[in-house]
């Protein structure tokens, strides 16, 4: 009680050693908190990001693959193996009373050509020509001319710049067949066999079209229905989910408006999103550049528009420029240089007037898309989906890295993997010999095949039916699954049918798990800790001896999973240099005062106190500066961390939207938090406390004497 | 506390020597001193600056050993005891009264005077609280207890001191040169005080070269240059002097 006294009487007397040493373990201790609830809370809400968008608590990938599977990590295709026997797995997983769903993966890169809108006019000429709409053939024939017109000008252009003798046979003949589409005899004879001019453009001249992009998408292929009710995280934004069974691809909508939105729309929302945060036009660099950029792509708007929508659409851009220029790509040029003032107004014009007008998204909802994989064989591979819509993981939609992922049915991923195991080769092999058919050079079947297998590309004189391709393909097959055998028919329509029949086929729940997957993400029960559904989980491969290695979410995650044991680490670093700076001034600011009290401890020495009782005596004190001190730390930092945990933090960029699990970042304080933080913060005291008390208990009572004589 | 008979001397030397070493040098601050103190004594040790009244004084308050010859102090020859045996005879049969007073300034009056007791553990709150108030008015200072030593006089709290090393009624109460930081009039008082309590029963041990001290001893133990040169009452040490 009198020691507690005197450590309290001390603490009050010196007053800049205590006001030191007490700011000290003050901010110490607020460190502590600040960081523990910081990374806690970032801990458990990346773990919700992760977990609840793609992950799942625990992957499974085969045992021994040359890469361990890092779903956040690299892009491409790496080399995580492959498992073969879902269905059985998926049985003995599902039993387990930790599981509560098991999901197969597969996750994989590739280029979607996003959408030439040349091609699309082109399709949408050979319709009007098809049903004999006069008028309707008239206005988009016109449109097309323009666009022709327009390449062949910009062809010129690209053919001053660059070295005749480099550029490639093809990149010269298709100059020459553009310049030939030029010409007003090719439009004059256009009615009289609109089939072999519309056949000349589709072949010749689509592929040297301007913008056409070319997206790389990173996709999930998966049980899309499945994926849908494990991972609370997605929610559809447009469209609808891709029908149970059936084939299908969802973009996630952060993709789709980075990267399948028109450029000049996109940008004009980036500038909205960025003046809403409370940027100005005329001091943001990239708002400027922005508006450099869709005032120089003026032609991204101009070459989609047909006549109609031109005249249309300057009648506007001139009334709002009060202008009388008649020049479009003048006009569009002087409407895109936005400021401050006009920017509101112009940007709701832009999608009143002109985004109707124009292909707002390459790719739409209900088109079927062109995915150009290249199989783990070393081809490429094509193969046609439709996109059924977008969806976002919740509350991760602005961020790059849960918005990376889009999803693709499973049979369609296969395709695209174009996996072949040494069984499916040989019963190709052996399909091959029974029905007589030759493989076609690919280059040569290209134009006129469309849904394909991933693996070899064989011809059949037959239009195959979904029905007779599956039945090609024994379900418990990997890989190439459905669609191996494609027809070549006449034109190409006896493919067309058999692509449409595939894309509402619906494939049964043994067809979707008996092939080829990457990867198995494992949902576990809510409470289960992922510690425990691992034991689990591992014990029940060794039990039967699957070829499969267990990785729990942050393991799993790749890069991001380390980043928290980076923070971590960051973290337990400062603290650590704190703390040790803390121990050199606490314990140089014990030993001054210790030497300050020589006689006082001599005195009590020498007037019979032990020197027991002198340690005492410093591990009280300590104890109370820490006690005291850390406890004023802990309320600051419990202060802040409620304060930013009811109002939430913003999250500045996407990776910290990702890392918040959400826009809003609400750290909260762990329970073991406050302990953790008073118990460091007396073990640094004690600690420093250690040699400032072995002096005093060596002080002797003769230093009591020290003045005397 | 002290079992001995009060008869037995309650200081006992015999032939001690105290050697210190200050580097290679080996210099001998006692030699040969032999001395005993009755109980009730009033005793002086008088002598010059370094004549080693203050390692004599150390010695007997046990705060230091003897190199040799024989310390005995209420019965326990402390060059037979350990560190923390040595510190138990301090707090259990010995007072102690310094020059500087020496009290804890974090500590009021009361509680520096209740220190030596909370050390013994022997009684409880308010036993401790009778003694201490007790002795405070005994030195006449009781309505200044709850003041820290910074609020007090020089003599204030050397009478804290006193209470402070008669609290635990110890066999002996060592003062080292106790009035060499009073004025005449107050370090009057103090001797006042120490002879009243000295009358009651309290054995003192002083060390001082003050003559005005030493004319109230009732015995004068003469130092010089670390021996005992004389053993004499107070009159005929200031017959000497004089």
């Amino acid at each position: 009680m009198i020691l507690i006294h005197i450590a309290l009487r001390n603490l009050l007397t010196h007053k800049v050693k205590s006001a030191i040493v007490g700011g000290l373990l003050v901010f110490a201790a607020f460190l502590i908190i600040v960081g523990l609830s910081l990374i806690s809370s970032i801990d458990s809400s990346m773990s919700k990001s992760i977990v609840n968008s793609v992950a799942a608590h625990i992957q499974l990938q085969q045992k021994g693959a040359k890469d361990e599977l890092s779903i956040f990590g690299q892009m491409g295709s790496n080399e995580i193996g492959y498992i073969h026997n879902f269905p059985e797995i998926r049985k003995a997983l599902e039993a387990l009373p930790e599981v509560a769903a098991v999901v197969p993966q597969g996750i994989d890169s590739s280029i979607v050509f996003g959408g030439n809108v040349l091609d699309v006019k082109l399709e949408a000429l050979r319709n009007a020509v098809k049903a004999g709409d006069k008028i309707q053939t008239d206005v988009v024939r016109r449109h097309v001319r323009r666009m022709v017109a327009l390449l062949d000008d910009e062809l010129k252009n690209l053919k001053g710049f660059t070295d005749q003798e480099k550029m490639s046979d093809d990149m010269k003949s298709g100059l020459v067949d553009v310049t030939q589409a030029n010409q007003p005899a090719f439009w004059d004879s256009f009615d009289q066999d609109p089939y072999s001019h519309l056949e000349f453009l589709e072949n010749k001249i689509a592929k040297m079209a301007i913008g056409e992009d070319m997206l790389m998408l990173r996709y999930v292929g998966t049980d899309t229905e499945r994926f849908r009710q494990v991972f609370d995280r997605f929610e559809m934004v447009d469209g609808t989910p891709i029908p149970p069974g059936q084939r299908g691809f969802l973009f996630n909508k952060f993709t789709y408006e980075e990267q399948v939105k028109h450029k000049t729309a996109r940008r004009l929302d980036k500038i909205r999103d960025r003046l809403a945060e409370g940027a100005k036009v005329a001091t943001d660099e990239e708002i400027k550049q922005w508006i450099k950029l869709n005032r120089t792509q003026y032609k991204e708007i101009t070459f989609q528009l047909d006549d109609v929508a031109t005249d249309a659409v300057k009648a506007a851009l001139q009334a709002e420029l009060a202008s009388q220029e008649t020049d479009l790509a003048k006009l569009v040029d002087a409407f895109m240089d936005v400021n401050d003032a006009n920017f509101a107004k112009r940007y709701a014009l832009f999608y009143k007037v002109i985004a109707p007008k124009i292909r707002l998204y390459g790719i739409r909802v209900g088109d079927t898309m062109t995915i150009n994989g290249f199989s783990q064989s070393g081809y490429a591979t094509t193969v046609n989906v439709k996109m059924f819509g977008t969806f976002r993981f919740h509350g991760l939609d602005r961020s790059t890295m849960a918005g990376a992922f889009n999803i693709l049915d499973l049979m369609t991923y296969r395709d695209l993997l174009g996996y072949m195991t040494a069984d499916k080769k040989a019963e190709i092999a052996k399909l091959q010999a029974e029905s007589g058919v030759k493989e076609l050079k690919r280059d040569s079947a290209e134009d006129e095949l469309f849904g394909k297998g991933g693996g070899e590309v064989v011809e059949d004189t037959s239009d195959a039916t979904p029905a007779q391709a599956a039945a090609a393909t024994p379900t418990d097959a990997p890989a190439a699954a459905t669609p191996t055998v494609v027809a070549a028919g006449n034109g190409g329509t006896g493919a067309k049918a058999f692509a449409k029949s595939l894309e509402s086929h619906v494939y049964s729940q043994a067809e979707i798990d008996g092939g080829v997957i990457r990867n198995i993400a494992i949902m576990l029960k809510p409470g289960v800790d992922v510690k425990d559904g691992m034991i689990a989980v591992n014990r029940l491969i060794d039990e039967n001896k699957f070829e499969l290695k267990a990785l729990d979410w942050r393991a799993a995650s790749g890069l991001v999973g380390n980043f928290i044991g980076v923070i971590y680490a960051v973290l337990a670093f400062s603290i650590f240099i704190i703390f040790l700076v803390s121990l050199v001034i606490i314990n140089n600011s014990l030993v001054m005062s210790t030497l300050e009290r020589t006689r006082e401890i001599g005195t009590m020495r020498a007037i019979g106190a032990q020197r027991t009782e002198i340690l005492w005596m410093f591990v009280v004190e300590a104890f109370v500066m820490a006690i005291v001190f850390g406890a004023i730390g802990c309320a600051f930092g419990y202060g802040l961390v409620a304060y930013f945990g009811h109002f939430g933090l913003l999250a500045g960029n996407d990776f910290m939207v990702f890392l918040s699990g959400g826009p809003r970042f609400y750290p909260a304080l762990p329970p073991w938090g406050l302990p953790v933080a008073m118990l460091a913060v007396m073990i640094v005291t004690l600690i420093s406390t250690l040699y400032p008390a072995w002096l005093a208990m060596r002080i002797t009572p003769l230093a009591a004497m020290q003045d005397s004589e | 506390m002290a079992t001995t008979p009060s008869s037995q001397p309650i200081v006992h030397l015999s032939n001690v020597d105290k050697d210190y070493k200050l580097g290679a040098v080996t210099v001998t601050a006692l030699r040969q001193v032999s001395l005993e103190i009755a109980p009730g004594e009033f005793t002086v040790i008088a002598g010059p600056s370094g004549s080693g009244k203050t390692t004599l004084l150390n010695l007997i308050g046990c705060v230091d050993v003897a190199t040799r010859g024989q310390v005995i102090v209420a019965g326990q020859d402390t060059g037979k005891l350990a560190e923390g045996d040595l510190t138990r005879l301090r707090l259990n049969a010995l007072g102690f009264i310094f020059q500087s007073f020496n009290l804890v300034g974090v500590l009021d009056a009361f509680q520096n005077v209740e220190f030596p007791l909370l050390l013994q553990k022997k009684m409880n709150a308010a036993q401790r609280k009778e003694r201490v108030m007790d002795l405070l008015n005994r030195v006449g200072i009781a309505e200044y207890a709850h003041h820290r030593p910074g609020e007090l006089s020089g003599g204030q709290r050397q009478r804290v001191a006193i209470a402070r090393a008669l609290v635990t009624l110890p066999r002996i109460v060592l003062a080292d040169e106790p009035t060499a930081n009073l004025d005449s009039v107050t370090g009057n008082q103090i001797l006042d005080l120490m002879q009243e309590l000295n009358r009651e029963g309290t054995t003192f041990l002083f060390s001082t070269h003050d003559p005005k001290v030493v004319s109230r001893a009732g015995r004068v133990v003469r130092l010089v240059d670390g021996r005992i040169v004389a053993e004499e009452t107070a009159e005929q040490y200031q017959t000497r002097q004089a």
